[in-house]
């Protein structure tokens, strides 16, 4: 029933201008604590799925950008460990080049220059390296054409009959080594988020049973009155649902600031080795859904303890 | 309608607060409930509005057998009993309103039937001024007038109160006794456990006694000897 013009005083005479609930549910301490505990599960989980949206996006970027590619190494020193000359070493490079240009899926083939040389090595040996100076092997960048499983095999006889020290890399190992760490990395996250999601349902079922004792008195009334199980249930759950929902809001609200922070903390420590990563449409829906997500399991966990609760009741 | 047989009670493994009773109470019928501190009526009264079951015998309301119900079956029978506790027992957070309209809602109700119902009956128990109140800041008068409204808003076919007159006037009291009557003319079976002698003596309903764990029922002749007698 609502009151127009209800004020503090007539509040504190205590005039009532709503009900929510029939049990005192938004009484105490219970509720803010549950509320907080779900902001902070909710940060974390977004971290937790933002990280395996990150770690997603990094392995497509990098298998995509390594598919069908081949780098060819022609060493630098023979098998007795013996420097070959630059000019010999210029002529098999040539010579593998030539047969790669030979090969209809092979869409492009090229050696690698010194200036490129001098920067792949740039990070390790610093800027002042010589590149006459150190034995420096041949490398011949290829790209090839989709849908020729076959050529691989034949351009590896080919040019192991040309040059037999060279050695093709298709990056196979490297990229299986890359797709396991992060497959683990993206397991680590599903644990996490697993764990999460068990905490709250802890957290709600004890919440739950803490407030039935302590409104023992007032759920005794409402089944004296002919209150079904149901009536006294939906009281609870909607209950849990609020205060839920608005700590998954709040988690959010935190969390994406989270993350916009250490976006731009990260982009100001000038760090190459992860590629730049940024959050899609779909990938923003889903943080956003989290609250949704977290108020449903909160949800249902309250509705399944106060009836198995309940259940035991005369 | 009500019928009890060979009931005894216990709680836990104490001694049994009521023995082998047993007794019929017709519908649209009247009864006290009287005896002295301790004899067990608040615990009959509890077995009679379902809210504990019995250790032994068997206990049948409108019609049905309690002891073989289901807890799920017990709702749609609760709601057919109307309880004034001797504690009033109202929800601190709701307004008197609210408490009274508590018995609508669980029904399901929509709120303008609920609106004008508890509204008329505000206006009969004197509380219109009051209904937006919190019982925390009523007195216990007040409180015991909400609490009526509250048994009685969904017409009950069984009415059963705990000393209901207890923190009224004698005035009110009286008014009071004359809705149950008024209730109970209209078919709801009446049970009151009092004290006061006067209300049992103005009202003359047959009363059941109880005592040491016992029922009897006496009739008004009877009783009245009895108090001549100076048992009471």
């Amino acid at each position: 029933m609502k009151l127009p013009f209800l004020n503090k005083k007539d509040r504190k005479l205590g005039i009532s201008d709503r009900r929510r609930y029939d049990i005192p549910l938004e009484k105490g301490a219970g509720g803010r604590f549950l509320m907080l505990l779900v902001c902070l599960m909710t940060v974390l989980g977004m971290i937790a799925l933002s990280g395996t949206f990150a770690l997603s996006a990094m392995k497509d970027r990098w298998t995509s950008g390594l598919e069908n590619q081949l780098t060819i190494e022609i060493p630098a020193q023979d098998e007795n460990g013996n420097t070959i000359e630059a000019d010999a070493l210029k002529r098999e490079a040539l010579a593998v080049k030539a047969i790669l240009d030979k090969q209809s899926g092979v869409t492009q083939a090229r050696i690698l220059s010194d200036k490129e040389m001098q920067e792949l090595v740039e990070p390790w040996l610093g800027e002042d390296v010589i590149l006459g100076q150190i034995p420096m092997p041949a490398l011949i960048s290829v790209k090839l054409a989709e849908g020729h499983p076959e050529l691989l095999d034949k351009l590896r006889r080919d040019i192991k009959a040309a040059v037999p020290a060279a050695r093709l890399d298709t990056h196979e190992e490297w990229l299986s080594d890359l797709v396991r760490f992060t497959g683990a990395l993206r397991m680590g996250a599903v644990i996490l988020a697993l764990v999460i999601g068990f905490t709250v349902v802890v957290a709600i079922a004890g919440a739950i049973r803490a407030r039935m004792a302590e409104y023992k008195k007032e759920v005794e009334l409402l089944h004296l009155m002919g209150a079904p199980d149901n009536y006294i249930a939906i009281q609870f759950q909607n209950h849990t649902l609020r205060l839920c929902f608005k700590g998954g809001l709040f988690g959010v609200l935190i969390g994406a600031v989270a993350l916009k922070l250490t976006g731009w903390i990260y982009g100001h420590m000038d760090i190459n080795l992860l590629p730049d990563f940024s959050l899609g449409h779909i990938h923003m829906t889903m943080l956003a859904a989290l609250p949704l997500l977290i108020a449903l399991l909160a949800f249902a966990t309250a509705r399944r303890t106060v009836l198995s609760i309940l259940k035991k009741q005369v | 309608m009500i019928k009890f047989e060979h009931v005894g009670l216990r709680y836990g493994i104490g001694p049994e607060v009521l023995s082998d009773v047993s007794f019929t109470l017709e519908q649209g019928s009247f009864h006290f409930l009287n005896g002295p501190s301790g004899a067990g009526k608040t615990s009959l009264l509890r077995l009679m509005y379902l809210g504990i079951r019995p250790t032994r015998g068997l206990v049948s309301m409108f019609g049905q057998n309690i002891n073989g119900l289901d807890r799920t079956e017990l709702s749609p029978i609760r709601q057919r009993i109307g309880v004034v506790f001797q504690e009033f027992r109202l929800l601190d957070n709701l307004s008197a309103f609210d408490n009274v309209a508590l018995p609508l809602r669980i029904q399901g109700k929509n709120e303008k039937e609920i609106r004008n119902n508890v509204n008329e009956l505000m206006d009969w128990v004197g509380l219109q001024d009051h209904k937006n109140m919190l019982p925390n800041t009523m007195s216990g008068g007040q409180q015991q007038r909400v609490a009526i409204a509250r048994a009685v808003i969904m017409r009950p076919r069984l009415l059963l109160a705990d000393e209901p007159t207890g923190n009224l006037d004698d005035e009110i009291g009286h008014k009071l006794m004359n809705l149950f009557e008024q209730l109970n003319r209209m078919g709801t079976t009446i049970v009151i456990a009092t004290h006061d002698q006067n209300i049992i003596e103005s009202f003359g309903h047959p009363t059941l006694m109880l005592e040491e764990g016992r029922l009897r029922i006496e009739d008004r002749k009877t009783w009245l000897a009895k108090k001549m007698e100076g048992v009471f």
